[in-house]
């Protein structure tokens, strides 16, 4: 399976509910296997940077195939990871909770990214999503 | 695979007591890239991105149709920033930076200094079209922009981004 416009377009039609029901106003991001953008919105009152927020949650997480949030351990000394240089990259990485790799399966198919509300609240926004569409979100 | 087909925002435009559009909401936003998708895959027969945004340039929502080249949803956002920034289609602006027009005009009456400002957001060419509170006169008061890219040629993104703003006065 792919993320196909239609699939974006239900993963964020279900998100937008869950935010709805837990009364935040946040933006949807959703990228395709290769890290680019299929689309985004933003909710009416959720703030301006939130929507490109999102972007880099959603990139991040597809990037590193781990929900953005745990991005850091990699910097950790504890992990082989330490140091790792960020300057040469794509600027768009962030640790910020609230991303998620879209899992079909073992292969990851896409990224999900929610900025808006607490990082808990994201996250539980973009697990709604990946519900919505049938995928087990992968946290 | 079970599809989500109940759309959670109201798609109603919204018009004030005088008949004008004083916001676009998400609703209004995703009536006018669902028209625009529509378009650019069945009539025009190329896949485009799309993307609306509101009266501060921040981007409402961007939708990239399948098939359309990956870096057209940031040239689509462009578009629609700069139709709304300088308050005119960026066909208009494509051609005060056309420097065979330019040499045809007396200095000072052209604008080729335009190309390339703020920091480089500033993009000339077509497909980008301002949305108005009424109507689509210059002079009007802006409150969005909606721009498309993907097509290979930027006259038809132009038309694409019309078939957008033309949902936002359907029922």
């Amino acid at each position: 399976m792919k993320v196909m416009l239609d699939v974006a377009k239900d993963m964020i039609y279900a998100a937008i509910d869950e935010a709805r029901r837990t009364g935040n106003a946040c933006s949807i991001a959703i990228v395709d296997e290769n890290g680019w953008l299929v689309a985004a919105e933003r909710m009416d009152g959720a703030l301006a940077p939130t929507l490109d927020i999102a972007r880099d949650k959603a990139w991040s997480a597809l990037a590193f195939r781990i929900p953005s949030s745990e991005i850091h351990k990699f910097g950790d000394p504890a992990t082989p990871g330490f140091g790792f240089n960020t300057e040469n990259w794509n600027d768009r990485l962030t640790t910020i909770a609230g991303g998620l790799p879209v899992k079909d399966g073992d292969s990851v198919i896409g990224g999900i990214g929610v900025s808006g509300g607490t990082p808990e609240k994201d996250v539980a926004v973009c697990q709604a999503a990946t519900k919505a569409i049938n995928l087990s979100p992968a946290a | 695979m079970e599809r989500v087909t109940e759309r959670v925002t109201d798609k109603e435009t919204i018009f004030d007591q005088r008949g004008h559009i004083t916001k676009i909401t998400l609703g209004m936003a995703q009536k006018m890239l669902e028209a625009a998708v529509r378009y650019s895959v069945e009539i025009a027969g190329f896949p485009c991105s799309i993307a609306v945004v509101d009266a501060s340039g921040a981007v409402i929502a961007v939708h990239r149709a399948d098939g359309a080249p990956p870096g057209t949803t940031d040239i689509a956002i462009e578009k629609a920033w700069s139709a709304l920034a300088m308050g005119m289609p960026t066909l208009m602006l494509g051609r005060f930076i056309d420097p065979r027009v330019a040499a045809t005009l007396p200095l000072g009456a052209h604008a080729i200094g335009i190309a390339n400002r703020h920091r480089g957001r500033l993009c000339a060419i077509h497909g980008g079209i301002p949305i108005r509170e009424v109507g689509t006169g210059l002079g009007l008061n802006v409150i969005g922009g909606i721009g498309a890219s993907g097509c290979p040629s930027a006259e038809d993104d132009n038309t694409v981004s019309q078939a957008g703003f033309s949902a936002l006065y359907d029922d």
